[in-house]
């Protein structure tokens, strides 16, 4: 039987597209995943905890790991091996904690001799680490070859102003003071949360500065899902309700968030 | 000229146009208004993204296909015009014919993108409408000024046949640049998601819209998209001539479509040669724009994408070179130059491993241990940008030489200073070999910020090469004398097959493309400064990416299956009612 050439054309065709969709799939699958947020702000952590948290942010989030190697010369960025006792004799006048710091965030205040001046700052988007981020891999830079010492008020306030949040969303059309009233009445957070001069509970983080070292997404959906949202270190699990989407209405609870938003 | 087809086409273009304007400017207060009710909304079944994606990607074939024909379609008609030869009027009215019948889908197919986007994305939508709404008005009205362009020059073919052909030929030159400036007006939109400029922190536009539109990224993505529309243009054209000869019932008809297929591959092959040049350029951008971006695109989570990319494009170098190795069986005179088929085979074909060679290997952990690493002691120095920027130009090299020697198969240089001219063009193959091979060398040895530069002097050198080999090739070759006209219909029907491979693979590539474009963004919808919170953030991996391409794909040449038939429908009709084909497309020529 002779086939169509209509057939035979459309066989081949599928013939190299199916070749080709193969290759695809056999070989490496990586994946793009959105960084998570990290809040240790209010916690007790430990510096083993910090270091921790901070090598997972310089091979995630950060990016850190794109240009720079750990005990290998790279020919973008230099070798970080030994980089916590070498940074406190880089520059005269500055801890390692300091020059860690100030290479994070301004990184062309100094750039090593041989590199292209290529670094951005991380707290800026779109690496835009928040001050919690920023601490724990400031921890983990130290702790290659030094003394981790560095503590949350060793990162400047005004780091990571506009860290993660999306400058470009489109204000909430909820009103603050109405949120405050439900932050202090209906929702009933002050039983465990402080926000400034409102509530004075300690069960959970202090929320003064919510504004500044969380998104947006994060604080909406922090209220809708604590359990799924995490746990910040240092408090109980558990504790936070599910309940809210339930209980708050609509306007509460983009008032809620207005009032969370106004917390920097 | 057409009028049966013409009463179905017209109120659907129309549709797709009124629609597409009345969404574009709905007032920017109240996109934003109904952004605040909802970021994103859920499309049934599949999801936002990939019905986003389907849709975009097919609107983009759909309107490279369209911009990209008319390009060489014009300048075809202009050679006819002046040489009088009539097979180049049939041939380029052929190709308009083709353009015409994917316009009202590229139409529709970009009505529907919109509608997903401000069903689906209001929030990401109401903020390009708020840095680009002016720019929405300017392409409604190149869009219809375009329609009405592209339908007179259609249409008037006949109309404004003889003295009045000028006027014929300006409309076609009309109607690309007013394809064009869409193009650039589009690309604006685009390029701002990928390296947004023109505005403060906020994200709020700073100064004019201009600032926005004049990115990192628009110009060169304007130049490479231009090229890459001819290229795609071609290989469609071709395929489709590949079809009409493939189903072919007598020989003259064969003969014709022969003679189209190799035009279409011609056109895509020259634009193809600078295509990787304008990617050079796209490339650096990007690294100008954002260091972080650049180098996650070459070497982050999507540095397996370009051993694919390698790899299509090899094939493409291959099939290419193959399809004009298979033409000159049909050119009397071309035995003289069979013996460097060899040569270029072996060129292409270590060019083609070596591109493709990835920098680190998939092994197991006993085989890493063995390697030393993941890189591979020897072949790992075949994986880096050196080595493969050194293979790109020597293949582009090669394929010039292959359509230098197709050029003159069946001629004979009169000219007395023919064996210098001759020294001359070697001399110059030679010469750009040897600097491009020094400089692949030598960036072995180099810091990468000094690398990063050899290629574009290796770059460089293959242009100089190919504009001096022209320089002396057109007057050497004016006037030769001929061994014979070129035996049209005659070629082995697996050259066929070749076209269509071709045109699948670059519709392929470009699905790839699209997807490289977008996955530098990550989880941003504008890079840094609107960020995608959609549960489809994630950037997928390779292997779904593929499958999504492949659907995609299919249905694209689906459609134009559909189509295309719709439009022969109406040729038959013609053909039993009025005046007969064409016949003079397939007159013994020699080009």
């Amino acid at each position: 039987m002779r086939l169509p050439v209509g057939v035979k054309v459309a066989f081949f065709a599928l013939l190299v597209m199916g070749t080709y969709t193969y290759f695809a799939n056999s070989i490496p699958q990586i994946e793009s995943r959105p960084p998570q947020e990290l809040s240790l702000e209010g916690g007790n952590v430990t510096p083993a905890q910090l270091v921790r948290a901070g090598e997972e942010i310089f091979k995630t989030k950060g990016t850190c790991e794109v240009c720079h190697r750990i005990g290998q010369k790279g020919t973008r960025a230099p070798d970080l091996a030994g980089i916590g006792a070498r940074a406190a004799r880089t520059r005269p006048g500055q801890s390692a904690k300091q020059y860690i710091i100030e290479s994070l965030l301004q990184p062309a205040a100094f750039v090593v001799e041989g590199y292209p001046p290529i670094m951005p700052a991380v707290d800026r988007p779109p690496i835009a680490l928040n001050r919690s981020e920023l601490w724990a891999l400031t921890a983990f830079l130290q702790s290659l070859g030094g003394t981790v010492d560095v503590t949350l008020d060793d990162i400047p306030k005004t780091a990571a102003a506009g860290a993660g949040a999306a400058p470009a969303e489109v204000k909430l059309p909820g009103d603050p003071r109405a949120g405050q009233a439900v932050f202090a009445g209906k929702g009933g957070c002050v039983a465990c949360h402080v926000a400034g001069k409102v509530g004075a509970g300690k069960v959970g983080p202090d929320l003064s500065q919510i504004a500044r070292i969380q998104t947006p997404d994060y604080i909406m959906r922090k209220i809708l899902d604590p359990a799924g949202m995490g746990t910040v270190a240092g408090y109980p699990g558990g504790v936070m309700p599910q309940t809210f989407g339930q209980t708050l209405s609509a306007r509460e609870y983009t008032d809620l968030v207005a009032f969370l938003l106004t917390l920097k | 000229m057409n009028g049966p087809t013409m009463a179905w086409r017209w109120p659907s273009i129309l549709v797709a146009t009124v629609l597409t304007a009345a969404l574009a400017w709905a007032p920017p207060a109240g996109a934003e208004e109904a952004a605040r009710e909802a970021a994103y909304r859920a499309f049934p079944l599949i999801g936002s993204r990939l019905a986003v994606w389907a849709v975009a990607q097919l609107h983009l074939n759909f309107a490279a296909f369209i911009l990209g024909c008319p390009i060489f379609a014009v300048i075809i008609e202009i050679i006819g015009w002046r040489t009088g030869e009539e097979r180049y009027d049939w041939l380029a009215h052929e190709f308009v014919k083709l353009t015409f019948a994917a316009f009202s889908t590229t139409a529709l197919l970009g009505a529907l993108l919109l509608f997903l986007f401000v069903g689906y994305y209001p929030r990401f939508w109401t903020y390009m409408t708020s840095i680009f709404f002016p720019t929405y008005w300017v392409y409604a009205l190149l869009f219809f000024a375009e329609t009405f362009i592209v339908y007179l020059w259609y249409y008037g073919w006949d109309w404004l046949a003889g003295s009045r052909k000028w006027i014929h030929v300006g409309l076609g030159v009309l109607s690309n640049l007013v394809g064009t400036a869409i193009l650039f007006v589009a690309n604006s939109w685009v390029t701002f998601m990928i390296s947004p400029a023109g505005i403060d922190e906020s994200g709020a536009l700073r100064g004019g819209v201009w600032a926005a539109m004049n990115n990192f990224t628009w110009m060169p993505i304007n130049i490479h998209r231009l090229i890459a529309n001819i290229v795609f243009g071609g290989t469609i054209a071709a395929a489709y001539a590949a079809f009409r000869f493939l189903s072919a019932e007598t020989d003259e008809e064969r003969a014709r479509y022969d003679w189209m297929g190799y035009v279409g591959n011609f056109v895509a092959l020259a634009a193809f040669i600078v295509l990787p040049f304008a990617g050079y350029w796209l490339g650096r951008e990007i690294y100008a724009f954002n260091q972080t971006m650049g180098i996650t695109m070459m070497g982050g989570f999507m540095s397996w994408l370009w051993i694919v990319q390698a790899i299509l494009i090899g094939i493409l170098f291959l099939g290419s070179n193959y399809y004009l190795w298979l033409g000159m069986e049909r050119i009397p005179g071309s035995e003289r130059y069979r013996r460097f088929v060899p040569p270029m085979l072996l060129v292409l074909t270590v060019g083609f491993m070596i591109w493709a060679t990835p920098r680190s290997m998939v092994v197991t952990l006993d085989e890493a241990r063995a390697m030393g690493g993941t890189h591979h002691p020897f072949l790992g120095f075949f994986g880096v940008m050196s080595a493969k920027n050194t293979v790109v130009n020597l293949m582009i090299l090669t394929t010039f030489l292959s359509f230098v020697l197709y050029r003159r198969a069946n001629r004979e240089s009169v000219r007395p200073w023919v064996r210098t001219g001759m020294g001359v063009q070697w001399a110059a193959f030679l010469a750009a070999a040897a600097v491009v091979v020094f400089y692949g060398v030598y960036g072995y040895f180099v810091e990468s910020i000094v690398r990063i530069g050899f290629s574009v002097y290796q770059v460089l050198a293959v242009l100089a090469c190919i504009v001096v080999v022209m320089a002396i090739d057109i007057p050497m070759f004016r006037g030769a004398r001929s061994t014979g006209a070129i035996r049209w219909g005659t070629i082995a029907p697996r050259s066929q097959y070749v076209l269509i491979l071709l045109a699948v693979t670059f519709t392929w590539l470009m699905g790839l493309m699209g997807f490289a474009r977008s996955g530098i963004r990550q989880h941003w919808h504008v890079y840094g400064v609107l960020r995608d919170t959609s549960p489809d953030a994630v950037t997928p991996a390779l292997g779904y990416a593929a499958n999504v391409i492949t659907v995609v794909t299919v249905v694209f040449f689906a459609l134009v299956t559909f189509i295309f038939w719709l439009g022969g429908l109406g040729e038959k009709g013609r053909a039993r009612h009025s005046r007969p084909a064409a016949a003079a497309a397939a007159g013994g020529s020699r080009s």
